[in-house]
């Protein structure tokens, strides 16, 4: 039996191979898309989940706001770990990474290799994240100044060997070599943490003036004792800041509790975030490795389900487009004594079998697109993770799942036709005006439409923060990482590109408006005693003489900073932003404070020279906030002003410059626009594989319109054949056929458009600068759905309207 | 009104060829009742699609109305039928999907008659062929003869001037049958022409000639008296 219900179903999918391609091929695109999402949403939800005691671990984060500058980061002061670990025995650990030294240059034979995959971190790093050692003592490791804990691969790229224990490693820093010995080498870091260090250095290096509780600079983790409810801990840090930074902050400023502080708008807050939420939930700034988002993984999901849905659709029409001429079979079977429980089974393991060759194909297609979707999402995954214990039970079930559900309705409708009446030819077709049938198109025409206005959406917002006026201007400007190593030769280096040809304009600064550069803030006041009242908090970027000239900004009052002036040391210029803050109209020519180095000094004061129009320094994500700029030396970066054209040239050349007055250091130069891009990585991934998602999902969607217009053509044989007889035009029948579908889209469009408004609202509510949502994007997306779904139908209502009526009609 | 003159068909698929029509040659004239007999695969349906402007012959002359018609294309020929042809056939060929009214008004719509004049017009029809009382029901609703008294109606509501009837009693019992016959009798003596084809030597008599055809060509005609 069940040998006669494979063979007639590989010779039912063999006799039809068009509408069996098309049936496979849909599903195994679906299956495809589900697999490779199923894979990426593993990926992200895997995040620090494999550390021991990831459930007892908790970073806090810090909230401050003062003076109209919101901190959102990571970071805590240096004190607060300890000192939350002497007061509250719920603290089993602590640990504190310290990274704001960037990047490190360590010695391989002759030259420095830049390694940016490092932090320093307490000893009692291993103690909260029990990584596996595979040679020294972890425990231990870092108690000494000039040690030095690194990975597996590290030491194998250093030493070509994991026995390293006991070697040494050489550190540049500025002029000075320092020799680390290497106590520990651990496994690599896996790659769903939300760290990913290659070197962990001894906190003990940190050159830190230790004992500032209200410097933010560390990453502090609490490793809670089992049973601790860490919502109920963060109450403790109420207690903190009273008994802890009250007291600090009071030698600076005049305030006698929290609450005033509070009460004047600004605020110092910590909280815990479990770890296995950080790489999905953080929106705080300066995290280790770029985060992933729960919005993302949610929308995902949603998807790779709608995707499913739509192809196991298809399948249900397609299946049951077929039946009319499975009708006889079903009959004879039928007449021969087959129950129907028989035949439902028979439609089950074709509509079983086709879905597990769906799976097959579904696998190919995934393994070959693995690489391209790892390129646009930004990950390493491979097949083999979807034999992680995880996936694999629903990976076996899925072909019987969807097997049956796609199956299930053909079955049904199938076995239950009369078999007198199928084999006399007057069997009435039915089927109709099933409105489930209509129900299912109608979904996926909302889907589709759903998806082509959110593309449309993310596309149009991007393209505004590609076009906004930024204050500055990005293009053409070249920036030369690792300044710095220059030492004395900085000025000379400069100088020296500068005469070079299609160089215009050059600016020594660590500090830049796009990602990975330097951020630094200071609170200043209007008077030179501080209150809560007068503060503002501000980004303080250190610039030279040629920096605003440089990014193309321009200063709308007053001047710049110039060398015909001699006081421009103490000088500073605002933005209007800042200026906003400060209640100036005219804020050229007043001054502000800020408080002496140590407690006690007398405030320093800043003469304000001139106003600079505002500039988007963070992501467009976040409402600007306000900066100012003094006149001084932070060599980081080195940007030039180049004209493109001569970019090929000019790089070769500046290389050679770097190469003899930076001798062994590693040169590497970046655009500056394409750090700006940077900023936007993760909605343009989103778009990129939004895009590729609507597609899809419109393919498979037309493949079973395709699939469902041959099978209204062939209901509908009969009446177009009579409408033609009584004079129809196969422009009237065409038009009658594709109005029905249009009339679907329509309804679809009904439906999508509420819920695409209310999504993508949600979703542009993450950028502080944001597109509206225009109209004619919905009629697009409508229309655009309506072509396609016309094209598609259109091919089949024609060949139907063209056909001769005389073989429609004929009854003998 | 109708003249063909050595008209030839010839049905070809990959290996058989088949002639439905061999140089045949008819003639009838305005308001005359012709029917046509033969045995099956004589040619007779495929006689009457080519007279229906539904299919082309292969060769020959069809003259509808004094105008040479055989090298029609698709669009006169549909233009023309819309106007000047109704047809019956045995299995009625109502669409399900709408109602006796909808069916009857249809050839209305595809010739362009005004909403109002349609309704006028369908009504009218309905009437006289009495099953008004129907006209909001749709076809599987109603018994084979009310389905073939729908399909007459619609046949004659555009009054085209050549009705032609394909065995239209064929699914009808002999009382239902009758009726039918007898509609088409009445349509026939208001002047409309009508040529049927038929198995029924009953039904035949109705007409005043009968064309017997074999193999694709005539050989007999019998007038009635």
């Amino acid at each position: 039996m069940i040998k006669n219900y494979f063979k007639v179903a590989f010779r039912n999918l063999w006799k039809n191979k068009g509408y069996s391609a098309i049936n496979i091929f849909g599903l195994a695109a679906g299956l495809a898309t589900c697999l490779l999402i199923t894979l990426f949403i593993t990926d992200e939800l895997s995040y620090d989940r494999h550390v021991k005691n990831a459930d007892r671990i908790f970073r806090i984060n810090s909230d401050i706001r003062f003076g109209g500058g919101d901190l959102h980061m990571t970071q805590t002061s240096d004190m607060m770990g300890p000192l939350l670990k002497k007061d509250y025995p719920q603290v089993e650990e602590y640990t504190r990474l310290y990274t704001n030294d960037g990047d490190k240059l360590i010695k391989k034979g002759n030259e420095f290799i830049n390694e940016s995959h490092v932090t320093n971190a307490d000893s009692t790093f291993f103690s909260v994240f029990k990584l596996p050692a595979i040679g020294g003592d972890t425990k231990t490791a870092l108690n000494e100044p000039n040690t030095v804990v690194v990975t597996e691969s590290t030491a194998k790229k250093y030493f070509n060997d994991v026995n390293v224990v006991g070697k040494y490693i050489e550190v540049r820093n500025g002029e000075t070599i320092t020799p680390y010995k290497i106590t520990a080498v651990i496994k690599d870091i896996r790659k769903e943490s939300h760290f990913n260090f290659d070197f962990i250095f001894s906190m003990k290096n940190v050159d830190y003036q230790w004992g500032q509780l209200t410097s933010h600079n560390f990453i502090t983790y609490l490793l809670l004792k089992p049973g601790t409810d860490y919502r109920a801990f963060e109450k403790n840090f109420t207690q903190y800041t009273n008994k802890y930074v009250l007291p600090y902050v009071q030698q600076f400023i005049r305030i006698s509790s929290m609450d005033e502080l509070k009460k004047s708008g600004n605020k110092l807050e910590y909280s815990l975030m479990p770890l296995t939420r950080i790489h999905l939930y953080s929106d705080y700034s300066f995290e280790i490795t770029p985060p992933g988002s729960i919005q993302y993984v949610y929308i995902f999901s949603a998807v790779a389900l709608f995707i499913l849905l739509l192809a196991c659709i298809n399948f249900m029409n397609l299946s049951t487009a077929r039946s009319a001429k499975r009708a006889k079979e079903v009959g004879i079977r039928k007449v021969l004594g087959t129950e129907r429980r028989t035949l439902i089974t028979q439609f089950l393991v074709e509509s079983t079998i086709t879905a597990g060759i769906s799976l097959i194909i579904g696998l190919a297609i995934c393994y070959l697109v693995l690489p391209l979707f790892n390129d646009i999402a930004a990950k390493s995954l491979s097949l083999k993770d979807l034999l992680g214990i995880q996936i694999l039970p629903f990976l076996l079930l899925l072909p019987f799942v969807v097997g049956v559900l796609a199956g299930s309705y053909p079955a049904l409708f199938l076995s239950r036709f009369r078999p007198i009446a199928v084999l006399k030819g007057t069997m009435s077709t039915g089927f109709k005006k099933s409105n489930l049938r209509n129900g299912l198109v109608i979904f996926q025409f909302a889907t589709s439409i759903l998806l082509i206005i959110g593309t449309i959406v993310v596309y149009n917002q991007l393209r505004y923060i590609q076009t906004k006026k930024l204050g500055f201007n990005k293009d053409q400007v070249l920036i030369i990482d690792r300044a710095y190593a220059l030492n004395n030769n900085i000025a000379a280096f400069k100088n020296e590109v500068l005469a070079m040809q299609g160089v215009s304009s050059g600016t020594i600064s660590s500090f830049l408006p796009v990602t990975n550069s330097s951020r630094s803030d200071n609170t200043f006041s209007k008077e030179a005693v501080m209150n809560t009242e007068n503060g503002v908090d501000m980004q303080t970027w250190t610039v030279d003489y040629d920096y605003i000239r440089t990014m193309g900004m321009e200063i709308v009052k007053g001047r710049n900073f110039s060398k015909d002036y001699g006081a421009d040391s103490n000088a500073i210029l605002i933005t209007e932003t800042t200026s906003r803050l400060l209640g100036y109209d005219d804020p050229v020519g007043k001054r502000i404070y800020a408080p002496g180095n140590n407690p006690g000094d007398p405030s320093i004061v800043f003469p304000i020279i001139g106003v600079i129009k505002d500039f988007h320094f963070e992501s467009l994500r976040q409402k600007l906030g306000p900066l100012c700029m003094r006149l001084g030396s932070q060599p980081g970066l080195a940007s030039f002003k180049i004209d493109a054209a001569n970019s090929a040239n000019l790089i070769p050349q500046i290389e050679k410059r770097w190469k003899s007055l930076a001798p062994g250091m590693p040169f590497s130069y970046r655009f500056m626009s394409d750090s700006f891009d940077e900023m936007y990585r993760s909605e343009q991934r989103a778009g990129t594989i939004a895009v590729v998602f609507s597609v899809l999902a419109i393919l498979i969607a037309c493949l079973g319109l395709f699939g469902l217009a041959t099978y209204m053509a062939e209901q509908r044989t009969k009446e177009i054949g009579v409408r033609k007889v009584l004079g129809a035009s196969v422009s009237n029948i065409v038009f009658m056929l594709s109005g029905d579908f249009a009339r679907l889209v329509l309804i679809g469009a009904v439906i999508a458009f509420p819920v695409a408004w209310f999504a993508m609202n949600k979703w542009l509510q993450d950028f502080a600068y944001r597109i509206n949502i225009g109209w004619w994007i919905f009629i697009a997306a409508a229309l655009i759905t309506m072509l396609i779904a016309l094209c598609t139908v259109v091919f089949q209502a024609v060949k139907a309207a063209v056909a001769n009526p005389v073989k429609s009609l004929r009854t003998e | 009104m109708i003249k063909i003159t050595d008209l030839e068909k010839v049905y070809r698929t990959d290996e058989v060829e088949t002639v439905a029509l061999n140089k045949l040659s008819i003639e009838v004239k305005e308001g005359e009742f012709v029917a046509v007999m033969g045995p099956s695969g004589c040619g007779k349906s495929t006689l009457l699609n080519i007279l229906g402007l539904l299919d082309d012959p292969d060769s020959g002359s069809f003259i509808f109305n004094g105008i040479e018609v055989a090298k029609f294309n698709e669009r006169k020929r549909a233009d023309l039928r819309k106007r000047n042809i109704g047809f019956v056939f045995q299995s009625f060929n109502l669409i399900d999907e709408l109602t006796v009214f909808e069916n009857v008004e249809l050839p209305l719509i595809y010739t362009g008659v005004k909403p109002g004049d349609r309704k006028k017009r369908v009504e009218e029809v309905l009437d006289k062929m009495q099953i008004m009382h129907r006209r909001n029901h749709y076809p599987q609703q109603l018994s084979g003869g009310q389905q073939q008294r729908v399909a007459v109606a619609r046949a004659v509501v555009n009054k085209p001037k050549l009705i032609l009837a394909d065995e239209p009693t064929g699914n009808l019992d002999s009382s239902n049958g009758n009726e039918v016959m007898q509609m088409l009798t009445d349509l026939n003596e208001q002047g409309t022409t009508i040529v049927m084809v038929t198995h029924s030597e009953h039904d035949a008599r109705y007409s005043h000639r009968i064309i017997r055809m074999l193999d694709g060509q005539t050989v007999l005609e019998n007038i009635m008296v």
